[in-house]
């Protein structure tokens, strides 16, 4: 906005025209400088119509045309003028482009919306009447689009009018503004009267779903949850209840698709009973689908549908396809499962997650996938909770110790973030057995990953067992391998050391750490050099400031003055 | 101690700016333009066979798979903790052209001691405007400007590396026209890379299982048999000849009883061909590890499609 006066208005007036367009776009783009600088009434009677007729452009410009007239209401005087923005929207809503015109149908409901009433009959409504009867099928896709806005607003004459008209339109011949008819009726339906929205929308409705095309069906789909939740429950377990479990054996695989993703929202809207005795036994002929997509979408909404069950539905009816899925032919649906399933176990109870939630895991976290065992990995605390840590560590530990060399780096990475966790609610006794030495294994590791987090591991592990134990377990482990022959490993123990420094308090800083630093500072490799800089700089500077507030006198002067030797060789140079 | 300090005020810009670019944020014209300029000063200065010291860890090709190369820095570390050495085709192929070119750019300025980018045979005007890195700068600029600042300064980067006088590090290969490393440091690089000729050929050669000198299907550089690159290393002592250029599917392939190895970093090249990617680690004992990897997860973007796109109905 600074720059504009540097960019003459009649420079972008002209641009409006030029041939290049990168400047048709930049003028477009700053259509509302220009509006400002002509005055709403030029703008109206000039810059509007100049645009209405040059819509002949690259979609781009034509994009950018349809975005900024959306936000021009303030530019032609107010809402009382909003009227003469729509003849140029009302073009760009039948161009070939779909985005051009999905842009234009979003800008009339924003303008449509603020529009005074009176104006939306005068001018909206016959706008939405004349696209809906537009010869071409892109004129009849907007008007779709447009009906909630013109709705609320119609006479009851025009009401009926209209919704006669969406009617047609849900029965087109092109199946594009079919789909657009059932993208497009929840929204409708959500403005419409409810004795009107049992007669009229729920008939377009069942027209929509008995559609020949499956890209209509499916849109239709979408549509149940939103139109279950405008009906009364007896009526959505009349109307909605039939078509969903037909659509959950659809010939299609899209729409069952489609309904596997959806159908844990219907169980709201029907109530327990139809949930019991229609929808489970939907939902477990999706979860057994012969289309391993269907499988994805059905699996990977497990839990959410287990948490609307009671436990014992769940246990009796969806546990034993769970079994089923865990060893699935398709690795994406063992994944899918894997992501959700370790949020069952609170909803199945300590018992049912013993004895059949725990070897599912268990088998899950041997996939050969490594997808499948990463997303068990990462939630096993999910579990901790309710099974406890004794039985958790007792049956998972050996798999959990098998992974921490898993071939792929990301499973160790997650083994190694969840150490903390099974260290702070194990305690100290679990780690001297092979955990231990697998901590200073990572350090090792051949992907610099895996050292830095296997450095801030050992940090956290100090943290929780304390110095004293740390000064055992893991200091002189790590200050061993500072002569490893390879320049990055020294470099790992030189991260580990900084991190250490803080947890581990001035003494052994200065007693067993700083040694090792200062042998460090001789390095032959200019890497390790500057990042001893690095750790001094780090770990030092801590340690004086703590001593300057010591309580005796003299440590305070002493360490006042290397603090201030160090600062004036900063300042000096 | 002073003229260090004062670089370190300057500094601060372009750490900014590298924090923005290694987040896949392309920096403006103006900001390019200026980086670009430093660069230029520093790699004129660089020879035609720089020399490299260890450890170091060397690369193939990136291909503007950003996401892959923020792998490669999450599997090999960040630099300038861990030295690199990249040999060439950074542009080209992949989406992220631009990011990519721009963070090894500004890395080179920041840490000219720290990493080397020699020059592939994708660092030219004229492929550029073939393979997509010419269109992906139109896209993100709005003009070639950006593209031209680049290719300009393509011209400067160095042609070859020496690790440790042993091993010898080029994007494509050997030419008949060069006996000896002396041969590659007396000619004038900073040019468009020619159609023919000693520049052409290390940027377009390949090994092959064939002995002498042979026609490249490329229709630019030669292939070259393992009598070549015996006879090469012995007159110029060296033990290794490391290269990239050429797609394998473990990420390295030894060559001509390991006096040649291919390394190619961009995994699951063009993001359909399978293919695993390494590194080359020669630490400071000058021993040799490779490091495979493989493509990093892409947030948002599953491994496999799960619905059939729109357009398809």
């Amino acid at each position: 906005m600074v720059d504009e006066p540097l960019y003459p208005i009649a420079v972008l007036i002209d641009e409006l025209k030029n041939d290049d367009i990168q400047l048709r776009l930049n003028s477009i783009r700053r259509l509302s400088t220009i509006a400002r600088a002509l005055w709403e009434e030029r703008t109206r009677k000039e810059l509007i119509p100049f645009l209405s007729e040059n819509n002949d452009d690259d979609d781009e410009v034509l994009l950018a045309m349809a975005e900024e007239l959306g936000v021009f209401i303030p530019y032609v005087g107010g809402v009382e003028h909003a009227h003469v923005l729509l003849p140029p929207l009302e073009t760009l809503c039948t161009v070939e482009e779909t985005c051009v015109r999905d842009k234009a149908v979003e800008s009339l409901c924003r303008i449509g919306s603020q529009m005074r009433e009176s104006d939306l009959v005068d001018s909206f409504i016959p706008l939405v009447k004349r696209l809906a009867a537009g010869e071409w099928f892109t004129a009849r896709v907007s008007a779709c689009g447009l009906f909630h806005i013109a709705y609320p607003s119609a006479t009851d004459l025009l009401k009926t009018e209209l919704r006669s008209i969406y009617s047609q339109l849900c029965q087109d011949d092109m199946p594009m503004v079919r789909r657009a008819a059932a993208t497009n009726l929840g929204k409708f339906a959500a403005t419409v009267e409810a004795a009107n929205l049992k007669a009229d929308i729920m008939s377009m409705f069942e027209d929509l779903t008995q559609d020949d095309q499956d890209s209509v069906r499916l849109l239709a789909v979408e549509g149940c949850a939103a139109l279950g939740k405008l009906l009364e429950p007896q009526d959505c377990v009349a109307h909605i209840l039939p078509v969903i479990v037909n659509f959950s054996q659809d010939k299609s695989w899209r729409v069952r698709y489609m309904v596997a993703n959806q159908l844990y929202e219907l169980c709201e809207a029907v109530g327990p009973e139809p949930t019991r005795t229609d929808l489970v036994p939907a939902y477990v002929r999706l979860l057994r689908d012969n289309e391993a997509e269907v499988r994805i979408a059905a699996a990977g909404k497990v839990t959410k549908f287990c948490r609307i069950l009671n436990p014992e539905l769940a246990i009796q009816h969806i546990l034993p396809c769970v079994k089923e899925l865990s060893s699935d032919s398709s690795q994406h649906v063992r994944s899918a499962l894997a992501s959700v399933i370790m949020g069952m176990a609170p909803v199945l109870g300590k018992d049912a997650t013993i004895e059949q939630l725990l070897p599912i895991f268990l088998s899950l976290l041997k996939d050969e996938f490594p997808d499948v065992r990463l997303n068990i990995i990462s939630k096993l605390d999910q579990v901790n909770q309710v099974i406890g840590i004794d039985l958790l560590s007792q049956s998972l530990l050996p798999a959990i110790v098998e992974l921490a060399e898993d071939r792929h780096w990301r499973v160790r990475l997650a083994i190694i973030e969840y150490i903390p966790l099974l260290a702070s609610q194990l305690g100290v006794g679990f780690f001297d057995d092979k955990l231990g030495a697998l901590c200073m294994q990572w350090l090792q590791d051949k992907v610099y990953s895996i050292r830095d987090a296997a450095a801030n591991n050992l940090k956290r592990l100090a943290e929780e067992f304390g110095p004293e134990w740390a000064m055992q377990h893991i200091v002189p482990q790590v200050l061993d391998m500072v002569t490893n022959p390879h320049y990055l490993y020294r470099m790992t123990v030189l991260q580990a050391i900084s991190l250490l420094a803080p947890v581990m308090g001035s003494e052994i800083t200065c007693s067993k750490l700083l040694p090792v630093i200062v042998t460090a500072s001789k390095d032959r490799v200019p890497n390790i050099k500057f990042n001893v800089a690095k750790v001094v700089e780090k770990t030092i500077r801590p340690s004086l400031v703590e001593l300057s507030e010591d309580a005796d006198v003299d440590v305070r002067f002493f360490a006042n003055q290397a603090l201030q030797s160090i600062d004036n060789v900063m300042m000096s140079s | 101690m002073s003229a260090d300090l004062a670089a370190a005020s300057t500094h601060g810009n372009l750490d900014e700016q590298i924090a923005q670019l290694m987040q896949c944020k392309p920096l403006s014209e103006p900001e390019v333009r200026a980086l670009c300029e430093k660069a230029k000063e520093i790699l004129m200065d660089e020879s035609n066979v720089q020399p490299v010291k260890s450890p170091v860890t060397i690369c193939g090709d990136i291909h503007g798979q950003f996401h892959d190369l923020a792998e490669l820095f999450r599997i090999g570390g960040k630099c300038p903790d861990t030295n690199y050495l990249f040999m060439g085709d950074y542009v080209d192929r992949g989406y992220y052209s631009v990011e990519t070119v721009t963070l090894l750019v500004a890395l080179k300025v920041r840490y000219p001691q720290r990493i080397t980018i020699l020059r592939g045979n994708h660092e030219s005007r004229q492929i550029t405007q073939v393979y997509g890195f010419y269109d992906e700068c139109l896209r993100k600029y709005g003009n070639a400007s950006v593209w031209k600042i680049f290719t300009d300064l393509f011209d400067y980067f160095p042609l070859t590396a020496l690790v440790e006088s042993e091993i010898f590090c080029l994007h494509g290969g050997l030419s008949p026209s060069i006996e000896t490393l002396d041969n590659i440091r007396n000619f004038d690089r900073v040019q468009e890379v020619p159609h023919e000729g000693p520049m052409c050929d290390l940027l377009w050669s390949d090994p092959d299982d064939r002995c002498g000198w042979g026609i490249s299907p490329r229709g630019a550089g030669y292939t070259f048999g393992q009598d070549i690159s015996e006879q090469f290393n012995h007159t110029n002592n060296l033990k290794l000849i490391a290269r990239a250029h050429q797609l394998v599917m473990e990420g390295y392939n030894w060559a001509h009883e390991q006096k040649v190895v291919t390394i190619f970093s961009a995994p699951n090249y063009c993001y359909r061909c399978g293919n695993m990617a390494s590194i080359l680690e020669v630490d400071d004992c000058r021993e040799h590890t490779f490091i495979q990897f493989e493509p990093a997860p892409r947030r948002g973007e599953p491994d496999v499609t799960r619905r059939t796109p729109d357009y398809f109905l």
